[in-house]
């Protein structure tokens, strides 16, 4: 359900929580985003941080410049102003990401979660497939590459980015690993509920994984200008494709990355219209899949 | 020489290695504390052996500085 | 600038208030748990409030100053003894060069600091000079002090003698049980009113599997409220599921029935709720329980949280010295 009003409520002495809906919606994730850029330009004395989730935003203020009922109140008087979702236009950068699907090294930790922790564990591409009555694996490559994602959120883990798709014929869903593995290897992509990951570094991780991309999304030594200075390369509200490539074409990207030569494929010319994209996917035949 | 083996830190008895009468030597490791999931080993300072021990497996929240195993 | 002889179980360069600016990028803000101790360390050597020092948790550091300086040590007693001579606590010391300062484990509390006129030197990373070192970032290279490592330390007029008046410093118990506060929500209302009981009701025994991302709790169960059951599939599927939302720094966060309060170094944001929310008038508790030790919740509204904060910060200045 998207809420008619944002509900608030406070976490602590320090944190404001916005939650715009209770469900997995973009138009969420559109109107934290759009209240977030509207707060960056210090709209708000006070508001120090905020950090836009699924369906949610967290704030960060300062009380001794503001108290939560009067941020209450200001959040609440520029959510109004900025109108409906569909009118938010941002600028949204397009990476390209060489991918390989299926690749031996999530096939590797796969593996060992299932000698170690659990023998039933249904191999994660097969799972996926499975659970979302694709024809097969192949049919599954194709759909899960078939769309841009767009990063909804980061978090949980420094650079970590939540992606959701674009194009709602590209949905899928799945579990998450229960119990959770220990490690996953560095730039594997996996999908957990609806969101699809890319582990920044090798974390422990409860996504079902099945693609590993040799393109770095963290930079703690400075190599690449793309990351502008930062640690992390992707924002909320970046999009990103995933480009299937072979493992002779991963392993080449590895080479580049490690020499620093690798350069970025990102398109940064692009706004990203919330009624546009709607309107384009109200003409999409939702029932057929690539 | 007896030697009084005391905790160094607050925390939990993970595993205890001797039991009464055990012969050890300078640097062998008698007990393994555990604390913000990191793992302390305490070791015999001098050979000796194990005249009492104080502490049990499993224990919790243990203080530091109580005497955890004595050696002759 | 200093050599780290032993390195103590975990310590680590931290500042205050820490990391802020970066939590959409997942970053935590990191910084001295017991901030109390921290900010009065720093008054004691004449530092400006944002300046570095040395977090130590249960077992400190040794440190051989390599320059005549001043420091302080402030927060859990860690018995520390200059060249074998006792140091006091909460005043500022003259050490001189060639000196090698010991600290052991903490009799009372569990996390001791040490301020230094001048303040750690190491290069700030994204605005801070804290260690967050699950992802090897600030501090020394990224992680907890080393054997053999030099620590730079920053010019600074520190003077001898000065004291923290015993009112104005935080009272470290030692009967092993802490009042906590704790603010409702966000996430209050998955918890229904027997739920709520419990937990301000219960004696919470603090696990030995706490750090400085999370301190895990052992208590009753929690019982939720209709809205934990009746919700659609994408919340996930126990009852403390919930759609991936951000996580305010000391939300007690609900993994299935095991609450963790989510501390300095914590996850940014993820799929559990949270009940309660552990303002910051309350961290120097955390920071100072050990495990086994009991804590137990009172219920404070936002205004009083904030009016605690406020109250602590008004003793972090010259007022407190005497």
């Amino acid at each position: 359900m998207i809420y008619e009003h944002p509900k608030y409520s406070p976490g602590g002495d320090r944190y404001m929580l916005i939650q715009f809906g209770d469900e997995m919606n973009l138009d969420l994730n559109f109107m934290g985003q759009g209240l977030a850029s509207a707060l960056e330009g210090d709209a708000i004395t006070g508001v120090i941080e905020t950090a836009p989730c699924f369906a949610s935003m967290l704030i960060h203020y300062e009380p001794s410049q503001i108290s939560y009922d009067d941020l209450q109140r200001e959040v609440g008087s520029l959510v109004e102003s900025l109108g409906p979702s569909d009118d938010i236009e941002m600028s949204s950068r397009l990476f390209y990401f060489q991918t390989m699907y299926i690749d031996p090294w999530t096939k590797e930790c796969i593996d060992t979660y299932r000698e170690k922790i659990n023998p039933d564990k249904e191999y994660d591409p097969e799972l996926i497939t499975r659970l979302n009555d694709l024809d097969d694996v192949a049919q599954f490559v194709r759909v899960h590459s078939g769309t841009e994602y767009w990063a909804a959120s980061l978090g949980f883990w420094p650079g970590l980015a939540f992606l959701m798709p674009l194009d709602p014929r590209c949905r899928l869903t799945v579990p998450k690993y229960n119990p959770p593995r220990t490690w996953t290897p560095q730039g594997s992509v996996g999908m957990g509920g609806m969101s699809t990951g890319i582990y920044p570094v090798a974390t422990p991780g409860g996504y079902q994984i099945f693609g590993r991309t040799p393109v770095p999304i963290w930079d703690k030594d400075g190599r690449f200008e793309e990351f502008n200075g930062e640690l992390c390369l992707l924002r909320p509200g970046d999009r990103l494709k995933f480009v299937p490539c072979t493992q002779d074409e991963f392993e080449e990207i590895e080479h580049q990355v490690d020499e620093g030569r690798y350069k970025y494929n990102v398109i940064e010319y692009q706004r990203f219209s919330v009624r546009n994209y709607k309107q384009w996917v109200s003409k999409l035949d939702q029932t057929k899949r690539f | 020489m007896a030697h009084e083996v005391t905790l160094q830190t607050a925390g939990n008895m993970w595993k205890v290695l001797v039991k009464i009468g055990d012969t050890v030597k300078a640097g062998d490791t008698l007990f393994i504390m555990e604390v913000m999931k990191m793992e302390v080993p305490h070791e015999a300072p001098d050979d000796g052996v194990v005249k009492a021990v104080h502490v049990e497996e499993g224990a919790e929240g243990l203080d530091a500085g109580m005497i955890a195993v004595e050696i002759e | 600038m200093f050599e780290v002889i032993k390195p103590g179980l975990e310590t680590s360069v931290q500042d205050w208030p820490g990391r802020y600016g970066y939590w959409n990028q997942g970053f935590p803000p990191s910084g001295p748990m017991d901030s109390w101790s921290f900010r009065l360390g720093n008054v004691l050597v004449g530092n400006e409030p944002g300046t570095a020092g040395l977090e130590c948790q249960y077992i400190g550091p040794s440190l051989k100053f390599r320059r005549d300086t001043v420091i302080a040590l402030t927060g859990a007693n860690m018995q520390a003894k200059l060249e074998g001579e006792s140091c006091p606590m909460w005043e500022s010391i003259s050490i001189l060069s060639g000196q090698t300062l010991e600290l052991t484990f903490a009799s009372e509390g569990a996390r001791a600091y040490i301020t230094i006129a001048g303040g750690i030197a190491v290069e700030p990373l994204l605005g801070s000079r804290s260690t967050f070192h699950k992802a090897g970032v600030g501090g020394m290279g990224g992680s907890a002090l080393r054997a053999e490592q030099i620590v730079p330390v920053g010019d600074g007029k520190g003077e001898p003698g000065r004291r923290v008046r015993e009112a104005a410093r935080p009272l470290i118990r030692t009967d092993k049980r802490w009042e906590i506060e704790a603010v409702a929500g966000p996430n209050d209302d998955w918890i229904d009113t027997q739920g709520h009981e419990r937990f301000l009701s219960a004696d919470w025994k603090l696990s030995s599997k706490s750090d400085r991302t999370g301190f895990r709790l052992e208590g009753p169960d929690w019982s939720f409220t209709p809205k934990a059951t009746n919700k659609l599939p994408e919340h996930g599927e126990e009852p403390s599921n919930i759609i991936d939302q951000g996580y305010p720094l000391g939300a007690i966060n609900l993994a299935g029935q095991t609450p963790i309060i989510l501390v300095n170094d914590g996850p940014s944001m993820g799929g559990f709720i949270n009940p309660y929310t552990v303002p910051q008038c309350a961290f120097w508790k955390l920071g100072q329980a050990k495990p086994g030790e009991i804590l137990n919740f009172k219920l404070v509204t936002v205004a009083e949280a904030q009016k605690s904060a406020a109250e602590i910060g008004a003793l972090c200045d010259e007022s407190s010295i005497e």
